[in-house]
């Protein structure tokens, strides 16, 4: 026992010590908060996108509507599962399958703290590309297997998209990776976890390294990533109003659920990829220009403040909750739940905890920033029409990312960095 | 194209100032849904929902004199008016009316049509019911106004 708590003292992940027990739980633990990720960002994007519209979204189940996911998803369960007469029942069986192994699976390498990843690959960069593009595969399949015209139109327009986007997306990726040669020993690396050390070494985000070319960089990468994950305003494959559903038309309950699930988590590893890349990873925001005990000691209060604060945003509409008969169960259930939020507040306090949940913290503050953009698209964007779409990929991106790949790469030899 | 749209476009700014705009409308003052049963639906005062037949305030006495004009006005003949001659004060009074929701159309011609202002369309709009017969509402209802049932757990 006392051998297996020792590894909590390990510098290393636990992918890199061999320690096949660890690894099994960091992949538990991954499972779980992407689960209750996915849970939580369905609730907030119906939410914040009826709030865009002036509206109140969901309200009933639950206090604001704070179970509806919970509801929805029973309710998937539950439901008859229907597989079409002359669907390939094979492939229709392997597809969500494989989009949600290939969703989870890129996970695997990413880095929420130095020792809080499952393994630390040093191919991590190209593992995640391959491994998230292999995601494409499983939704050709759904739409040819579903034989059926929308799913098959979805399918071709999903793959056609993706692999357009998958170049510039490469183009941003290769200026990042190249960033971290620029060091004294001039030692780059693929790795998830030494990209972010670079950065931590260089002193400076790669966002605002070589100004604007790490930016322009970032910004190729987190347009084509909208376009990757299938999402608005790129979400033709998906199109409601020309295509039904895409390639997920003939899906419904269980199998439907796991390509939400894996559109989900898909979209929280591109942006743990933009994070890692450009954002500095676990690293917390200053870390250099605002060094010190001090200024350590005062970001180290802000992931229990974040939680204090939710406390008092739930106690606030607890307080706010109407005077009436039907809401006195709301009423309790959302108290329990601020009071929940601040017990996790106070447990973040505890010098051992306080410490391990820093890097974990900062990252996931970083992700969420890039999810909330994902809802934020949503709600404003109009959908591009499927030539506009090309044009911006072939004509636009893929140009300019390979014109900031070529002045990263090329500004170093002339010993010309910024 | 002029050098000043060509900034906006390679900018984005067109882009951003739709965001912002979004980002505004997040302000939960702004929301405009209403939580029905909870909260009463704001109805403009021009509105014309469930029909309704005044009556004296004091004596309970209606004020409706049998005229039978709204009957006469009414474009799809959905008022039905029967009335007999008191032979004490020699003056017609209101003994039925019948007034068939299910067909009105809401014009406001009855309304306009009657000479006492008795029968008017009130601003209720909680008109369902379980029946076809529920929907032609006699004189007693009329007088009263509609009932919704009120739900509570």
């Amino acid at each position: 026992m006392q051998q297996f708590l020792n590894y909590l003292n390990s510098t290393q992940t636990p992918g890199e010590t061999g320690n096949f027990a660890w690894a099994t739980i960091y992949i538990l633990i991954i499972f779980g908060g992407i689960s209750v990720a996915v849970i939580a960002m369905n609730w907030l994007e119906r939410k914040v996108l009826a709030h865009m519209q002036v509206r109140l979204g969901p309200m009933r189940v639950g206090p604001h509507g704070l179970l509806q996911p919970i509801a929805d998803a029973l309710k998937l369960l539950i439901k008859e599962d229907i597989m079409p007469a002359e669907a390939d029942r094979l492939m229709f069986w392997m597809a969500p399958v494989i989009v949600v192994i290939t969703a989870f699976t890129v996970f695997i390498v990413i880095p929420f703290g130095p020792t809080h990843a499952v393994t630390d690959m040093n191919i991590g960069v190209l593992f995640m590309l391959g491994v998230s593009s292999l995601g494409v595969l499983g939704i050709i399949m759904a739409g040819w297997a579903s034989n059926s015209h929308y799913p098959l139109l979805g399918a071709l327009r999903s793959s056609s998209q993706m692999v357009s986007y998958e170049i510039a997306m490469g183009m941003a990726v290769i200026s990042a990776i190249l960033m971290t040669t620029l060091t004294a020993d001039g030692a780059g690396t693929l790795s998830m976890i030494q990209i972010v050390q670079a950065q931590d070494k260089q002193q400076m985000w790669f966002l605002f390294r070589m100004f604007p070319f790490g930016f322009l960089a970032f910004f190729i990468f987190a347009i084509a990533m909208v376009a990757e994950t299938n999402r608005a305003p790129f979400d033709l494959p998906e199109a409601e109003s020309e295509l039904v559903a895409g390639f997920h038309t003939e899906y419904s309950g269980f199998r439907w659920s796991l390509f939400f699930l894996a559109e989900y988590a898909a979209m929280l590893a591109v942006s743990s990829i933009a994070v890692t890349l450009w954002m500095g990873g676990w690293m917390r925001p200053f870390s250099h220009w605002l060094a010190g005990d001090t200024w350590d000691a005062f970001f180290s209060f802000f992931p229990a403040a974040t939680f204090f604060l939710l406390f008092v945003v739930a106690l606030a509409g607890t307080v706010r909750m109407p005077k009436h008969a039907a809401f006195k169960i709301q009423k309790a259930g959302l108290g329990a739940f601020a009071l929940v939020l601040g017990g996790i507040g106070v447990l973040l306090l505890i010098p051992p905890v306080k410490d391990r949940i820093q890097d974990i913290y900062w990252f996931v503050a970083k992700v969420s920033v890039f999810m909330y953009a994902y809802i934020w698209y949503r709600g404003t964007f109009p959908r591009y029409r499927f030539d506009q779409l090309m044009k911006l990929g072939w004509k636009v991106m893929i140009p300019v990312g390979i014109a900031v790949l070529i002045v990263v790469a090329a500004a170093p030899a002339f010993n010309f960095v910024w | 194209m002029t050098f000043k749209e060509l900034t906006r476009k390679v900018l984005l700014l067109d882009l951003l100032q739709g965001l912002a705009l979004t980002f505004r409308y997040q302000n939960p003052k702004e929301i405009y849904t209403e939580q029905y049963p909870l909260q009463r639906p704001r109805v403009a005062e021009r509105y014309r929902g469930a029909p309704r037949l005044g009556v004296n305030a004091e004596t309970n006495e209606t004020l409706c004199i049998a005229c039978d004009l709204c009957a006469l006005a009414c474009p799809e003949h959905l008022i039905v008016v029967t009335s007999e001659r008191n032979p004490n004060t020699r003056r017609k009074e209101l003994t039925t009316f019948t007034y068939d929701l299910s067909r009105c159309m809401f014009c406001g011609l009855c309304e306009d049509a009657c000479p006492t202002d008795c029968l008017e369309l009130t601003q209720d709009f909680e008109l369902a019911s379980y029946s076809r017969e529920g929907m032609i509402w006699d004189r007693t209802t009329l007088e009263r106004g509609p009932q919704p049932t009120k739900y509570e757990r």
